[in-house]
Protein backbone atom coordinates (compact mmCIF):
# COMPACT_ATOMS: atom_id res chain seq x y z
CA UNK A 1 0.00 0.00 0.00
CA UNK A 2 2.55 2.35 1.50
CA UNK A 3 4.87 2.09 -2.21
CA UNK A 4 2.32 2.39 -4.57
CA UNK A 5 1.46 5.63 -2.87
CA UNK A 6 4.88 6.29 -3.11
CA UNK A 7 5.30 5.47 -6.83
CA UNK A 8 1.67 7.64 -7.41
CA UNK A 9 3.39 10.26 -5.58
CA UNK A 10 6.33 10.18 -8.38
CA UNK A 11 4.27 10.18 -11.01
CA UNK A 12 2.68 13.49 -9.97
CA UNK A 13 6.04 14.80 -9.87
CA UNK A 14 7.46 13.29 -13.37
CA UNK A 15 3.69 14.22 -14.90
CA UNK A 16 4.32 17.96 -15.59
CA UNK A 17 8.41 16.93 -16.27
CA UNK A 18 6.89 14.72 -18.86
CA UNK A 19 4.45 17.05 -20.54
CA UNK A 20 7.61 19.65 -20.93
CA UNK A 21 9.38 17.31 -22.77
CA UNK A 22 7.19 16.67 -25.43
CA UNK A 23 6.42 20.25 -26.04
CA UNK A 24 10.12 20.75 -26.49
CA UNK A 25 10.03 17.64 -28.82
CA UNK A 26 7.38 19.16 -30.82
CA UNK A 27 9.08 22.47 -30.76
CA UNK A 28 12.12 20.96 -32.86
CA UNK A 29 9.60 19.19 -35.41
CA UNK A 30 10.53 21.69 -37.73
CA UNK A 31 14.38 21.23 -37.33
CA UNK A 32 13.61 17.63 -38.34
CA UNK A 33 11.18 17.86 -40.81
CA UNK A 34 12.16 20.74 -43.50
CA UNK A 35 9.16 19.95 -46.14
CA UNK A 36 7.01 23.06 -45.92
CA UNK A 37 3.89 20.19 -46.76
CA UNK A 38 4.79 18.49 -43.68
CA UNK A 39 4.98 21.59 -41.33
CA UNK A 40 1.54 22.41 -42.93
CA UNK A 41 0.21 19.44 -41.83
CA UNK A 42 1.53 20.48 -38.33
CA UNK A 43 0.25 23.38 -38.34
CA UNK A 44 -3.14 22.25 -39.24
CA UNK A 45 -2.51 19.42 -36.57
CA UNK A 46 -2.36 22.43 -34.15
CA UNK A 47 -5.58 24.29 -35.37
CA UNK A 48 -8.00 20.97 -34.85
CA UNK A 49 -6.24 20.53 -31.84
CA UNK A 50 -7.79 23.44 -30.45
CA UNK A 51 -11.33 22.71 -32.15
CA UNK A 52 -11.32 18.89 -30.80
CA UNK A 53 -10.34 20.16 -27.24
CA UNK A 54 -12.97 23.53 -27.49
CA UNK A 55 -15.80 20.82 -28.67
CA UNK A 56 -15.24 18.26 -25.48
CA UNK A 57 -14.95 21.33 -22.99
CA UNK A 58 -18.92 21.52 -24.55
CA UNK A 59 -19.58 17.95 -24.43
CA UNK A 60 -18.40 17.86 -20.79
CA UNK A 61 -21.36 19.82 -20.01
CA UNK A 62 -24.15 16.77 -20.88
CA UNK A 63 -24.33 19.06 -24.57
CA UNK A 64 -23.53 16.93 -28.27
CA UNK A 65 -22.65 20.38 -30.34
CA UNK A 66 -23.01 19.49 -33.63
CA UNK A 67 -21.98 23.04 -34.72
CA UNK A 68 -18.78 23.15 -33.73
CA UNK A 69 -17.02 23.43 -37.02
CA UNK A 70 -19.88 26.03 -38.28
CA UNK A 71 -19.02 27.95 -35.02
CA UNK A 72 -14.88 27.30 -36.26
CA UNK A 73 -16.49 29.08 -39.96
CA UNK A 74 -17.63 32.16 -38.27
CA UNK A 75 -15.12 33.00 -36.35
CA UNK A 76 -12.98 32.86 -40.00
CA UNK A 77 -15.17 34.37 -42.01
CA UNK A 78 -15.69 37.65 -39.20
CA UNK A 79 -11.43 37.85 -39.25
CA UNK A 80 -11.47 37.62 -42.88
CA UNK A 81 -14.13 40.37 -43.55
CA UNK A 82 -13.10 42.52 -40.79
CA UNK A 83 -9.42 42.82 -41.81
CA UNK A 84 -10.24 42.55 -45.94
CA UNK A 85 -13.30 45.18 -46.04
CA UNK A 86 -12.41 46.97 -42.66
CA UNK A 87 -8.89 47.20 -42.91
CA UNK A 88 -7.76 45.74 -39.18
CA UNK A 89 -4.84 44.25 -38.37
CA UNK A 90 -4.92 40.32 -38.20
CA UNK A 91 -3.58 40.21 -34.76
CA UNK A 92 -6.88 42.21 -33.63
CA UNK A 93 -9.15 40.45 -35.69
CA UNK A 94 -8.10 36.92 -34.30
CA UNK A 95 -9.06 38.18 -30.63
CA UNK A 96 -11.83 40.15 -31.99
CA UNK A 97 -13.27 37.46 -33.69
CA UNK A 98 -13.08 35.08 -31.12
CA UNK A 99 -14.88 37.01 -28.79
CA UNK A 100 -17.52 37.66 -31.09
CA UNK A 101 -18.12 34.13 -31.84
CA UNK A 102 -18.25 33.31 -27.98
CA UNK A 103 -20.92 35.77 -27.89
CA UNK A 104 -23.00 34.38 -30.96
CA UNK A 105 -22.24 30.74 -29.54
CA UNK A 106 -23.76 32.48 -25.51
CA UNK A 107 -26.93 33.99 -27.48
CA UNK A 108 -27.63 30.61 -29.66
CA UNK A 109 -26.79 28.64 -26.44
CA UNK A 110 -29.20 30.72 -24.02
CA UNK A 111 -32.94 28.93 -25.67
CA UNK A 112 -30.64 25.21 -26.52
CA UNK A 113 -29.46 25.59 -22.84
CA UNK A 114 -33.34 24.48 -22.26
CA UNK A 115 -32.95 21.21 -24.86
CA UNK A 116 -31.11 18.33 -23.54
CA UNK A 117 -29.07 15.81 -25.40
CA UNK A 118 -30.72 14.78 -28.28
CA UNK A 119 -32.76 18.17 -28.84
CA UNK A 120 -29.28 19.88 -28.59
CA UNK A 121 -27.61 17.96 -30.90
CA UNK A 122 -30.16 18.53 -33.74
CA UNK A 123 -30.98 22.48 -32.32
CA UNK A 124 -27.18 23.06 -33.02
CA UNK A 125 -26.90 20.70 -36.38
CA UNK A 126 -29.71 22.74 -38.05
CA UNK A 127 -27.80 26.12 -36.36
CA UNK A 128 -24.99 24.64 -38.42
CA UNK A 129 -26.46 24.32 -41.73
CA UNK A 130 -28.00 27.58 -41.22
CA UNK A 131 -24.88 29.64 -40.84
CA UNK A 132 -23.26 27.57 -43.93
CA UNK A 133 -26.05 29.07 -46.15
CA UNK A 134 -25.63 32.57 -44.50
CA UNK A 135 -22.02 32.55 -45.69
CA UNK A 136 -23.00 31.24 -49.09
CA UNK A 137 -25.98 33.84 -49.31
CA UNK A 138 -23.40 36.76 -48.43
CA UNK A 139 -22.56 38.04 -52.44
CA UNK A 140 -19.36 39.50 -52.16
CA UNK A 141 -18.64 40.27 -48.24
CA UNK A 142 -18.46 36.74 -47.78
CA UNK A 143 -17.04 35.21 -51.76
CA UNK A 144 -20.10 32.85 -51.30
CA UNK A 145 -19.68 29.50 -52.99
CA UNK A 146 -16.24 30.88 -54.77
CA UNK A 147 -15.00 30.98 -51.18
CA UNK A 148 -13.01 34.56 -50.18
CA UNK A 149 -9.67 34.76 -51.24
CA UNK A 150 -6.85 37.76 -50.54
CA UNK A 151 -7.22 38.16 -46.97
CA UNK A 152 -4.10 39.74 -45.17
CA UNK A 153 -1.70 37.23 -43.49
CA UNK A 154 -0.98 37.06 -40.07
CA UNK A 155 2.99 37.41 -40.87
CA UNK A 156 3.09 39.27 -43.82
CA UNK A 157 6.49 38.91 -45.93
CA UNK A 158 7.49 35.33 -44.53
CA UNK A 159 7.66 32.78 -47.32
CA UNK A 160 8.50 30.17 -44.60
CA UNK A 161 5.94 28.33 -42.31
CA UNK A 162 8.08 28.11 -39.42
CA UNK A 163 7.23 31.05 -37.59
CA UNK A 164 4.07 30.25 -38.28
CA UNK A 165 4.50 27.03 -36.85
CA UNK A 166 5.48 28.36 -33.66
CA UNK A 167 2.41 31.18 -33.62
CA UNK A 168 0.31 28.11 -33.87
CA UNK A 169 2.25 25.79 -31.05
CA UNK A 170 2.13 29.16 -28.59
CA UNK A 171 -2.06 29.52 -29.90
CA UNK A 172 -2.66 25.51 -29.29
CA UNK A 173 -0.68 24.96 -26.24
CA UNK A 174 -2.40 28.66 -24.29
CA UNK A 175 -5.72 27.28 -25.65
CA UNK A 176 -5.02 23.91 -23.80
CA UNK A 177 -3.80 24.84 -20.61
CA UNK A 178 -6.79 27.44 -20.67
CA UNK A 179 -9.10 24.37 -20.67
CA UNK A 180 -7.10 22.56 -18.89
CA UNK A 181 -7.69 24.61 -16.23
CA UNK A 182 -11.83 24.83 -16.40
CA UNK A 183 -12.33 21.50 -16.61
CA UNK A 184 -10.15 19.77 -13.35
CA UNK A 185 -11.47 23.13 -10.89
CA UNK A 186 -14.76 23.34 -9.78
CA UNK A 187 -16.26 24.82 -13.16
CA UNK A 188 -15.50 21.50 -14.70
CA UNK A 189 -16.67 19.56 -11.57
CA UNK A 190 -20.20 21.32 -11.44
CA UNK A 191 -20.46 20.95 -15.35
CA UNK A 192 -19.44 17.08 -15.23
CA UNK A 193 -22.26 17.11 -12.21
CA UNK A 194 -24.85 19.01 -14.36
CA UNK A 195 -23.87 16.42 -17.58
CA UNK A 196 -25.01 13.67 -15.23
CA UNK A 197 -28.13 14.96 -13.15
CA UNK A 198 -29.58 18.49 -14.11
CA UNK A 199 -32.32 18.10 -11.72
CA UNK A 200 -29.86 16.98 -8.48
CA UNK A 201 -27.02 19.75 -9.99
CA UNK A 202 -30.24 22.45 -9.76
CA UNK A 203 -30.84 21.06 -6.59
CA UNK A 204 -27.68 21.96 -4.84
CA UNK A 205 -28.05 25.85 -6.09
CA UNK A 206 -26.45 24.78 -9.19
CA UNK A 207 -27.45 27.18 -12.40
CA UNK A 208 -27.66 24.26 -14.91
CA UNK A 209 -28.56 27.02 -17.85
CA UNK A 210 -25.74 29.53 -16.73
CA UNK A 211 -23.22 26.62 -16.39
CA UNK A 212 -24.39 25.60 -20.06
CA UNK A 213 -24.03 28.52 -21.94
CA UNK A 214 -20.68 29.35 -19.82
CA UNK A 215 -19.29 25.81 -21.33
CA UNK A 216 -21.03 26.82 -24.85
CA UNK A 217 -19.43 30.07 -24.88
CA UNK A 218 -15.65 29.45 -23.80
CA UNK A 219 -15.95 26.47 -26.45
CA UNK A 220 -17.04 28.70 -29.21
CA UNK A 221 -14.57 31.22 -28.12
CA UNK A 222 -11.43 29.00 -28.62
CA UNK A 223 -13.53 27.56 -31.92
CA UNK A 224 -13.50 31.45 -32.74
CA UNK A 225 -10.09 31.75 -31.83
CA UNK A 226 -8.16 28.71 -33.94
CA UNK A 227 -10.98 29.76 -37.53
CA UNK A 228 -9.70 33.08 -37.02
CA UNK A 229 -6.00 32.16 -36.91
CA UNK A 230 -6.60 29.42 -39.47
CA UNK A 231 -7.78 32.24 -41.90
CA UNK A 232 -4.94 34.04 -42.05
CA UNK A 233 -2.70 31.56 -42.10
CA UNK A 234 -4.50 30.19 -45.20
CA UNK A 235 -5.23 33.48 -46.69
CA UNK A 236 -8.15 31.59 -48.74
CA UNK A 237 -11.66 30.40 -47.04
CA UNK A 238 -13.89 27.91 -48.79
CA UNK A 239 -17.40 27.98 -47.46
CA UNK A 240 -17.27 23.11 -47.16
CA UNK A 241 -14.33 23.76 -44.65
CA UNK A 242 -17.00 24.65 -42.06
CA UNK A 243 -19.75 22.43 -42.74
CA UNK A 244 -21.48 19.19 -41.45
CA UNK A 245 -18.54 17.55 -42.73
CA UNK A 246 -16.16 19.24 -41.26
CA UNK A 247 -18.33 19.15 -37.56
CA UNK A 248 -18.05 15.11 -38.39
CA UNK A 249 -14.77 14.93 -38.59
CA UNK A 250 -14.48 17.03 -35.43
CA UNK A 251 -16.33 14.36 -33.56
CA UNK A 252 -14.27 11.57 -35.03
CA UNK A 253 -11.28 13.27 -33.97
CA UNK A 254 -13.12 13.37 -30.12
CA UNK A 255 -14.53 9.59 -30.57
CA UNK A 256 -11.54 8.06 -31.44
CA UNK A 257 -8.54 9.94 -28.82
CA UNK A 258 -11.34 9.47 -26.17
CA UNK A 259 -14.25 11.13 -25.06
CA UNK A 260 -14.34 11.01 -21.66
CA UNK A 261 -10.18 12.20 -21.06
CA UNK A 262 -8.56 15.32 -21.59
CA UNK A 263 -6.21 13.94 -23.51
CA UNK A 264 -8.40 12.02 -26.04
CA UNK A 265 -8.86 14.99 -28.78
CA UNK A 266 -5.40 15.81 -28.63
CA UNK A 267 -4.57 12.08 -29.50
CA UNK A 268 -7.51 11.88 -32.12
CA UNK A 269 -6.59 14.56 -34.21
CA UNK A 270 -2.64 14.09 -34.29
CA UNK A 271 -3.79 10.36 -35.05
CA UNK A 272 -6.30 11.30 -37.53
CA UNK A 273 -4.38 14.01 -39.35
CA UNK A 274 -1.09 12.26 -39.77
CA UNK A 275 -2.22 8.43 -40.65
CA UNK A 276 -4.13 9.76 -43.59
CA UNK A 277 -1.08 11.31 -45.05
CA UNK A 278 0.17 7.68 -45.08
CA UNK A 279 -2.22 6.41 -47.73
CA UNK A 280 -2.52 9.82 -50.17
CA UNK A 281 -3.05 8.32 -53.31
CA UNK A 282 -5.71 6.40 -51.13
CA UNK A 283 -7.43 9.95 -49.66
CA UNK A 284 -10.83 9.16 -51.32
CA UNK A 285 -10.96 6.22 -49.43
CA UNK A 286 -10.26 7.87 -45.89
CA UNK A 287 -14.35 7.96 -45.17
CA UNK A 288 -13.96 4.44 -45.35
CA UNK A 289 -10.84 4.19 -43.32
CA UNK A 290 -11.89 6.27 -41.14
CA UNK A 291 -15.13 4.50 -40.06
CA UNK A 292 -12.42 1.64 -40.09
CA UNK A 293 -10.41 3.45 -37.50
CA UNK A 294 -13.55 4.37 -35.27
CA UNK A 295 -15.11 0.42 -35.48
CA UNK A 296 -11.97 -1.64 -34.34
CA UNK A 297 -11.29 1.40 -31.73
CA UNK A 298 -14.85 1.12 -30.67
CA UNK A 299 -14.62 -2.34 -30.53
CA UNK A 300 -11.28 -3.02 -28.58
CA UNK A 301 -10.88 0.34 -26.69
CA UNK A 302 -14.39 1.69 -25.61
CA UNK A 303 -12.61 4.69 -23.79
CA UNK A 304 -10.82 5.49 -26.88
CA UNK A 305 -7.01 5.19 -28.10
CA UNK A 306 -5.86 7.48 -24.69
CA UNK A 307 -6.90 3.87 -22.70
CA UNK A 308 -4.15 1.92 -25.11
CA UNK A 309 -1.34 2.10 -22.41
CA UNK A 310 -3.30 1.88 -19.85
CA UNK A 311 -4.86 -1.31 -21.38
CA UNK A 312 -1.58 -2.71 -22.24
CA UNK A 313 -0.02 -2.81 -19.02
CA UNK A 314 -3.00 -3.74 -17.34
CA UNK A 315 -2.78 -6.80 -19.64
CA UNK A 316 0.72 -7.29 -19.17
CA UNK A 317 0.39 -7.70 -15.32
CA UNK A 318 -2.74 -9.69 -15.78
CA UNK A 319 -0.20 -12.29 -17.30
CA UNK A 320 2.49 -11.71 -14.75
CA UNK A 321 0.02 -12.65 -12.17
CA UNK A 322 -1.35 -15.23 -14.35
CA UNK A 323 2.17 -16.66 -14.22
CA UNK A 324 2.26 -16.48 -11.17
CA UNK A 325 -0.32 -18.39 -10.08
CA UNK A 326 0.97 -21.46 -12.52
CA UNK A 327 4.71 -21.38 -10.82
CA UNK A 328 2.80 -21.93 -7.57
CA UNK A 329 0.70 -24.61 -8.25
CA UNK B 1 -43.94 29.80 10.17
CA UNK B 2 -41.12 28.70 7.77
CA UNK B 3 -42.74 27.46 4.58
CA UNK B 4 -46.50 28.56 3.93
CA UNK B 5 -48.57 26.75 1.08
CA UNK B 6 -52.15 27.72 0.49
CA UNK B 7 -54.37 26.89 -2.39
CA UNK B 8 -51.60 24.69 -3.89
CA UNK B 9 -53.19 23.54 -7.60
CA UNK B 10 -51.59 21.24 -10.28
CA UNK B 11 -52.84 20.29 -13.38
CA UNK B 12 -51.25 17.90 -15.59
CA UNK B 13 -53.17 18.01 -19.08
CA UNK B 14 -56.32 17.04 -17.28
CA UNK B 15 -55.48 15.74 -14.14
CA UNK B 16 -55.30 17.76 -11.03
CA UNK B 17 -51.53 15.79 -8.97
CA UNK B 18 -52.57 18.50 -6.24
CA UNK B 19 -55.78 20.48 -5.45
CA UNK B 20 -56.25 23.59 -3.65
CA UNK B 21 -53.68 22.15 -0.83
CA UNK B 22 -53.23 24.31 1.87
CA UNK B 23 -49.75 23.17 4.57
CA UNK B 24 -47.19 25.42 7.09
CA UNK B 25 -44.68 24.37 8.57
CA UNK B 26 -42.74 25.60 11.67
CA UNK B 27 -39.31 26.77 12.25
CA UNK B 28 -37.52 23.17 13.68
CA UNK B 29 -40.53 21.11 13.15
CA UNK B 30 -40.21 17.40 11.92
CA UNK B 31 -43.23 17.48 9.44
CA UNK B 32 -44.32 14.29 7.90
CA UNK B 33 -46.37 14.60 5.17
CA UNK B 34 -47.68 11.06 4.00
CA UNK B 35 -50.51 9.08 1.62
CA UNK B 36 -50.76 6.13 -0.72
CA UNK B 37 -48.49 5.82 -3.93
CA UNK B 38 -49.68 8.75 -6.26
CA UNK B 39 -51.72 10.90 -3.67
CA UNK B 40 -49.29 14.14 -5.14
CA UNK B 41 -46.72 14.26 -2.35
CA UNK B 42 -43.84 13.99 -4.42
CA UNK B 43 -45.66 16.90 -7.32
CA UNK B 44 -45.51 19.08 -3.67
CA UNK B 45 -41.79 19.02 -3.48
CA UNK B 46 -41.38 19.27 -6.58
CA UNK B 47 -43.32 22.37 -6.45
CA UNK B 48 -41.93 23.60 -3.87
CA UNK B 49 -38.40 23.23 -5.08
CA UNK B 50 -38.90 25.01 -8.46
CA UNK B 51 -39.29 21.65 -10.98
CA UNK B 52 -42.26 22.96 -12.04
CA UNK B 53 -44.23 25.99 -11.98
CA UNK B 54 -47.85 25.65 -10.28
CA UNK B 55 -50.74 26.27 -11.92
CA UNK B 56 -52.61 28.38 -9.23
CA UNK B 57 -51.57 29.11 -5.54
CA UNK B 58 -48.87 30.31 -3.15
CA UNK B 59 -45.28 29.15 -1.55
CA UNK B 60 -43.82 31.47 0.69
CA UNK B 61 -40.85 30.21 2.22
CA UNK B 62 -39.10 32.23 5.36
CA UNK B 63 -42.02 34.90 4.23
CA UNK B 64 -40.86 35.44 0.52
CA UNK B 65 -42.97 34.31 -2.19
CA UNK B 66 -41.43 31.40 -3.96
CA UNK B 67 -43.47 30.63 -6.81
CA UNK B 68 -41.87 31.07 -10.23
CA UNK B 69 -38.14 30.79 -8.93
CA UNK B 70 -35.62 28.45 -10.41
CA UNK B 71 -34.24 25.24 -8.74
CA UNK B 72 -30.91 26.37 -8.14
CA UNK B 73 -32.63 30.12 -6.62
CA UNK B 74 -34.12 28.11 -4.33
CA UNK B 75 -31.66 26.11 -3.16
CA UNK B 76 -29.89 29.67 -2.13
CA UNK B 77 -32.86 30.54 -0.23
CA UNK B 78 -32.48 27.15 2.17
CA UNK B 79 -34.43 24.40 0.62
CA UNK B 80 -32.04 21.62 0.51
CA UNK B 81 -33.61 18.16 -0.88
CA UNK B 82 -33.16 14.53 -1.59
CA UNK B 83 -34.91 12.23 -4.67
CA UNK B 84 -36.78 9.10 -4.57
CA UNK B 85 -35.01 8.08 -7.81
CA UNK B 86 -31.42 9.17 -8.98
CA UNK B 87 -30.39 10.80 -5.55
CA UNK B 88 -26.46 11.34 -6.82
CA UNK B 89 -24.15 11.79 -9.59
CA UNK B 90 -23.25 8.03 -10.40
CA UNK B 91 -19.50 8.96 -11.65
CA UNK B 92 -18.16 10.70 -8.76
CA UNK B 93 -16.60 9.46 -5.60
CA UNK B 94 -18.84 9.71 -2.44
CA UNK B 95 -16.62 12.40 -1.42
CA UNK B 96 -16.85 14.00 -4.22
CA UNK B 97 -20.59 13.96 -4.12
CA UNK B 98 -21.17 16.09 -1.30
CA UNK B 99 -17.55 18.69 -2.19
CA UNK B 100 -19.42 19.69 -5.15
CA UNK B 101 -22.79 19.63 -3.87
CA UNK B 102 -21.02 22.50 -1.59
CA UNK B 103 -21.96 24.85 -4.29
CA UNK B 104 -22.98 28.03 -2.15
CA UNK B 105 -21.19 27.72 1.16
CA UNK B 106 -18.47 28.98 0.92
CA UNK B 107 -18.94 29.94 -2.89
CA UNK B 108 -16.32 31.15 -5.39
CA UNK B 109 -16.52 33.51 -8.18
CA UNK B 110 -15.58 32.23 -10.97
CA UNK B 111 -13.06 34.41 -11.94
CA UNK B 112 -11.30 32.57 -8.11
CA UNK B 113 -12.07 29.30 -9.01
CA UNK B 114 -9.90 29.95 -12.66
CA UNK B 115 -6.86 31.83 -11.43
CA UNK B 116 -6.96 29.45 -8.32
CA UNK B 117 -6.66 32.42 -5.42
CA UNK B 118 -5.67 31.96 -2.27
CA UNK B 119 -9.57 32.85 -1.24
CA UNK B 120 -10.66 29.56 -3.69
CA UNK B 121 -7.69 26.92 -1.84
CA UNK B 122 -8.75 28.46 1.72
CA UNK B 123 -13.03 27.97 0.30
CA UNK B 124 -12.46 24.46 -1.42
CA UNK B 125 -9.85 23.07 2.05
CA UNK B 126 -12.65 24.32 4.41
CA UNK B 127 -15.30 22.01 2.17
CA UNK B 128 -13.27 18.86 2.28
CA UNK B 129 -12.99 19.19 5.76
CA UNK B 130 -17.06 19.96 6.32
CA UNK B 131 -17.61 17.02 3.25
CA UNK B 132 -15.99 14.34 5.55
CA UNK B 133 -17.78 15.78 8.63
CA UNK B 134 -21.35 15.20 6.98
CA UNK B 135 -20.15 11.63 5.86
CA UNK B 136 -19.28 10.89 9.21
CA UNK B 137 -22.79 12.29 10.47
CA UNK B 138 -24.83 10.05 7.74
CA UNK B 139 -22.47 7.02 8.27
CA UNK B 140 -20.07 6.63 4.44
CA UNK B 141 -17.07 8.00 5.84
CA UNK B 142 -15.60 4.69 5.39
CA UNK B 143 -16.19 4.45 1.50
CA UNK B 144 -15.80 8.09 1.18
CA UNK B 145 -13.62 6.86 -2.24
CA UNK B 146 -15.99 4.73 -3.87
CA UNK B 147 -18.12 5.16 -7.19
CA UNK B 148 -21.29 6.61 -5.87
CA UNK B 149 -22.92 4.28 -8.66
CA UNK B 150 -21.26 1.33 -7.54
CA UNK B 151 -22.64 2.20 -3.42
CA UNK B 152 -26.07 0.00 -1.94
CA UNK B 153 -29.04 1.52 -2.26
CA UNK B 154 -29.48 2.11 1.31
CA UNK B 155 -26.01 4.02 1.31
CA UNK B 156 -26.63 5.28 -2.16
CA UNK B 157 -30.14 6.96 0.08
CA UNK B 158 -27.90 8.25 2.61
CA UNK B 159 -25.24 9.75 0.34
CA UNK B 160 -28.62 11.60 -1.38
CA UNK B 161 -29.14 13.27 2.52
CA UNK B 162 -25.73 13.72 2.91
CA UNK B 163 -26.01 16.01 -0.43
CA UNK B 164 -28.85 17.92 0.40
CA UNK B 165 -27.06 19.37 3.84
CA UNK B 166 -24.37 20.36 2.14
CA UNK B 167 -26.94 22.54 1.06
CA UNK B 168 -26.51 24.28 4.59
CA UNK B 169 -30.25 24.05 4.65
CA UNK B 170 -33.34 25.49 7.00
CA UNK B 171 -35.73 23.35 5.29
CA UNK B 172 -35.02 19.84 4.22
CA UNK B 173 -37.39 17.60 2.18
CA UNK B 174 -37.03 14.21 2.29
CA UNK B 175 -37.96 12.49 -0.31
CA UNK B 176 -39.27 8.92 1.29
CA UNK B 177 -35.90 8.35 2.89
CA UNK B 178 -36.11 4.77 3.97
CA UNK B 179 -37.99 3.27 0.96
CA UNK B 180 -35.88 0.14 0.08
CA UNK B 181 -33.79 0.52 3.09
CA UNK B 182 -33.51 -2.71 5.03
CA UNK B 183 -34.57 -2.71 9.26
CA UNK B 184 -30.58 -1.94 10.37
CA UNK B 185 -30.64 0.84 7.93
CA UNK B 186 -34.02 2.18 8.37
CA UNK B 187 -33.04 2.69 12.31
CA UNK B 188 -29.93 4.00 11.64
CA UNK B 189 -31.43 6.77 8.61
CA UNK B 190 -33.77 7.51 11.64
CA UNK B 191 -31.53 8.37 14.55
CA UNK B 192 -29.42 10.40 11.37
CA UNK B 193 -32.80 12.33 11.05
CA UNK B 194 -33.47 13.03 14.82
CA UNK B 195 -29.97 13.97 14.90
CA UNK B 196 -30.31 16.60 12.16
CA UNK B 197 -33.74 18.36 13.80
CA UNK B 198 -31.59 18.51 17.00
CA UNK B 199 -29.00 20.43 15.06
CA UNK B 200 -31.99 22.98 14.02
CA UNK B 201 -33.27 22.02 10.39
CA UNK B 202 -36.64 21.80 9.59
CA UNK B 203 -37.97 18.80 8.11
CA UNK B 204 -40.46 17.83 5.55
CA UNK B 205 -40.39 14.03 5.31
CA UNK B 206 -42.20 12.18 2.32
CA UNK B 207 -43.57 8.41 2.68
CA UNK B 208 -46.32 6.26 2.19
CA UNK B 209 -44.45 3.75 4.58
CA UNK B 210 -46.86 4.72 7.94
CA UNK B 211 -43.80 3.14 9.99
CA UNK B 212 -41.80 6.25 9.90
CA UNK B 213 -45.07 8.28 11.64
CA UNK B 214 -43.72 8.09 15.05
CA UNK B 215 -40.24 10.17 14.51
CA UNK B 216 -43.09 13.26 13.51
CA UNK B 217 -44.70 15.84 15.95
CA UNK B 218 -47.08 16.25 13.30
CA UNK B 219 -48.35 14.66 10.00
CA UNK B 220 -50.16 15.70 6.92
CA UNK B 221 -52.39 13.07 5.37
CA UNK B 222 -53.03 13.74 1.07
CA UNK B 223 -54.47 11.59 -0.67
CA UNK B 224 -55.89 12.44 -4.84
CA UNK B 225 -54.17 15.89 -4.74
CA UNK B 226 -56.24 17.08 -1.35
CA UNK B 227 -55.49 16.97 2.41
CA UNK B 228 -57.91 14.64 4.19
CA UNK B 229 -56.13 15.01 7.35
CA UNK B 230 -53.77 16.85 9.96
CA UNK B 231 -52.69 15.96 13.30
CA UNK B 232 -50.53 13.62 15.75
CA UNK B 233 -48.86 10.61 14.64
CA UNK B 234 -51.81 9.15 16.61
CA UNK B 235 -55.15 11.21 16.14
CA UNK B 236 -54.38 10.44 12.11
CA UNK B 237 -53.71 7.17 12.82
CA UNK B 238 -57.10 6.74 14.52
CA UNK B 239 -58.51 9.17 11.52
CA UNK B 240 -61.21 7.45 9.28
CA UNK B 241 -60.42 9.01 5.81
CA UNK B 242 -56.68 8.00 6.64
CA UNK B 243 -57.47 4.40 7.22
CA UNK B 244 -60.04 4.37 4.25
CA UNK B 245 -57.14 5.63 1.88
CA UNK B 246 -54.81 3.17 3.08
CA UNK B 247 -56.75 0.14 3.33
CA UNK B 248 -59.88 0.82 1.06
CA UNK B 249 -62.48 0.94 4.31
CA UNK B 250 -62.89 0.46 7.82
CA UNK B 251 -60.29 -1.01 9.95
CA UNK B 252 -61.22 -4.39 10.44
CA UNK B 253 -58.42 -5.83 12.99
Amino acid sequence: MNRRLSTRGRRELTKPAVYAGLVVIVALLPLFFGSPYIQHMLILTFIYIIAAVSFRTIVISGQFPLAHAAFMGIGAYLAAMASKWLGLSPWITIPLSALVTAGIGMLIGYPFSRLRALYYAMGSLFFGIGVIQIIYAGGSWTGGYSGLTGIPALLPGTISKIPYYYFFLGLALVSIIALYRIEFSRIGTNLKAIAQSHVVASSVGINESGYRILAVGVGCFFVGLAGAGYTHYNMVLSCSSFNFMATLWLVMYVLIGGINSFAGPIIGTIILIIIPEFFRDLKMFSPFVTAAILGIVVYLMPQGLVSLPQMVRSRLTERRNTKKVSHAS
Amino acid sequence: MLLEINGLTKYFGGLAAVRDFDMHIDEGELLGLIGPNGAGKTTIFNLTTGIYGPTKGKIAFDGKDIVGKKSHEIARLGIGRTFQLNPLFGNFTVLQNVSTSFHLHPRSSLLDIYFNTANYRRNEAYISEQSLEILKLVGLDKVKDELAKNLPHGYQKMLGIARALAVKPKLLLLDEPIAGMNPSEIDFTLTAIRKMQQQGITILLVEHNMKILDLCERVVVIDFGQKIAEGSPKDVRENKEVIRAYFGGERVA
